[in-house]
């Protein structure tokens, strides 16, 4: 049970390890850097940019730790760094293998072609849980050794409800990953489609007649900002999130069924 | 029941027919040899044997499970044994790394004898593995459960001379133990050695099934002869003459018309010297394929 999730598993430790301490570093400088502008009023340098740019960055209460953090750290890192990140790598998981011809072997066990790609999904878990765990706890820390207080209940949830987001774009990369040719197509693929939903939804979260086109985006249902600054947050959104996942992987399986390799 | 039975296999990619309509069935217990150039169409077959790919037309069965069905051949898989023609193992991990994952997989009952005849360095990174070591490994790999039947595409490329023997020993001593092994090869010199049967694929299409001594037998003669005259003359009228080799004084090729016609044209000549022997199986796949192929298949003869 479980093989070849443990094994690609164990192969994305190292992985894991170095994206959380690279991640850790930035968070703790962007915590240093709000003691040092402690007294600045940062709300100042930014009054003067358009509302909706305010929004696509989440810029929100800039001068407390939770909306500095909101908008340094989990609008970019979270929504669009890690986002890209993990559709970046699920794009490579099956493309890669059928690329080096490992695709061969590994579909000479008796194992489905829809549980191969459900165990490499599951094997991404340990990034996922890995970067939330260590740069939660970091940045918890850390803030707490600086002398600000965040709420750890409101952290813990920024982090626990980023992964349905997560997903989707594991979800995306999967997909990708299974309709290519090539790996470096399909990675590019899924790193472009959550890119262009990323910008879609900050472009037109403002303009009334089109923002029904936001709904396409997953950034909709995930709001770091708001979550970490007073705890607000809409379980009906996760869901949409997970429903989504779901969907991509199960779309994924049945493109996968359909290929010859 | 047949090991591998496959009927009207067809697999097509737009115009091109990589398989058309290959039908023949190996045996219990029997090495059968694939045989074909680069580009017949032999990794087509043995990709939709094991569910790579999905026929245009016709079916096989592997052990008893249709191809088409997919949990009946994840059941088969538990006892076949697969050696692909490139081998692409994750050039990070090491060998020993691969095989366990490979055991967890489908067992490993026959590992530790297996490593003792087969020798790659499994302690250490796959991308520093030649060519050789990399085949070794896949080899090990196809056999470390003990399966019923084994399924290899190309072999012995990449293994030195030395350990082709070894190969060969140990797929004879696995026929004998009752092992079904079913293995491609542009190389004829390997299939004469191992294997029962042979299978020949040319552009898609099985264009001959026979046992080894029958496709020695029809593959003609092979005739040396010395005459005093010119020996132009004698095969200019004689049918069923390919692969003419001239030499000083006489002529060497492979006749595979009628004895007495032969005779008769002889006997019209001042022959010195006649040698008439078994081709070497190189030959014989000449006369399958004709002429046009031979500059290709007489440079993977000299490399046996």
């Amino acid at each position: 049970m479980l093989e070849t999730a443990r094994y690609e598993a164990g192969r994305r430790v190292r992985g894991s390890v170095v994206l959380s301490i690279a991640v850790s570093c930035y968070s703790g400088f962007i915590i240093w850097y709000f003691t040092v502008l402690e007294g600045v009023a940062i709300e100042d340098v930014f009054e003067d940019l358009p509302p909706a740019l305010l929004e696509a960055f989440g810029v929100q209460d800039l001068a407390t730790i939770e909306g500095f953090l909101g908008a340094q750290i989990y609008n970019f890192v979270w929504l669009l760094g890690l986002g890209l990140y993990f559709a970046y790598v699920a794009g490579g998981t099956i493309a890669n293998d059928i690329e080096s011809e490992r695709m061969d072997l590994l579909l000479s066990f008796p194992i489905s072609r829809s549980r191969l790609i459900a165990e490499k999904c599951l094997s991404l878990f340990v990034p996922l849980v890995v970067v939330n765990v260590v740069v939660g706890t970091v940045i918890y820390l850390f803030a707490s050794f600086v002398g600000e207080s965040i709420d750890p209940l409101h952290l813990l949830l920024v982090h626990l409800l980023s992964l349905p987001y997560l997903l989707v774009c594991v979800g995306i990369g999967l997909v990708c990953s299974v309709v290519a040719d090539r790996a470096a197509i399909a990675e590019r693929a899924a790193v472009g489609v959550v890119f262009v939903l990323y910008l879609v939804e900050s472009v037109v979260g403002g303009a009334d007649e089109y923002d029904w086109i936001q709904y396409f985006s997953p950034t909709h249902y995930y709001e770091p900002t708001p979550l970490l600054i007073d705890g607000t947050y809409d379980l009906i959104d996760s869901g949409i999130l997970l429903v989504s996942f779901v969907g991509l992987l199960l779309l994924s399986q049945i493109l996968f069924h359909r290929r010859d390799i | 029941m047949a090991p591998i039975e496959v009927t009207e296999l067809t697999k097509e990619y737009g115009d091109v027919r990589a398989n058309d309509a290959v039908t023949f069935s190996v045996k219990p217990g029997e090495v059968f040899g694939f045989l074909g150039p680069n580009g017949a169409g032999k990794s087509t077959t043995i990709r939709m044997l094991l569910g790579l790919l999905t026929p245009t037309a016709g079916t096989a069965t592997v052990l008893g499970a249709d191809i088409h069905d997919e949990s009946a051949l994840i059941d088969a898989k538990r006892r076949i044994g697969y050696l692909p023609a490139h081998l692409g193992f994750p050039p990070t991990a090491t060998g020993e790394a691969v095989l366990e994952y490979h055991a967890s997989m489908k067992g490993d009952e026959r590992l530790d004898e297996l490593l003792d005849i087969f020798t790659p360095p499994i302690e250490r990174p796959i991308r520093e593995y030649s060519t050789g070591n990399k085949r070794m490994l896949g080899l090990i790999q196809a056999f470390m459960h003990d399966p019923d039947l084994v399924i290899m595409d190309e072999p012995t490329s990449g293994l030195d001379p030395l350990k082709q023997e070894e190969f060969n020993g140990f797929i004879r001593a696995e026929r004998d133990r009752g092992m079904t092994v079913f293995l491609s090869s542009h190389v004829l010199s390997e299939v004469r050695r191992v294997c029962d049967r042979v299978g020949i694929i040319r552009g898609g299409e099985l264009v001959e099934l026979e046992d080894i001594e029958t496709l020695l037998r029809q593959g003609g003669k092979r005739v040396r002869v010395t005459t005093t005259d010119d020996t132009g003359a004698l095969l200019s009228t004689l049918d069923g003459v390919v692969d003419v080799q001239p030499f000083p004084d006489g002529v060497q090729f492979i006749y595979t018309g009628e004895y007495n016609a032969l005779l008769r044209t002889l006997a019209r000549h001042d022959v010195r010297e006649i040698d008439i022997g078994e081709p070497p199986l190189e030959d014989v796949f000449i006369h399958y394929y004709g002429q046009e192929d031979t500059s290709s298949e007489s440079g993977t003869g000299s490399d046996a």
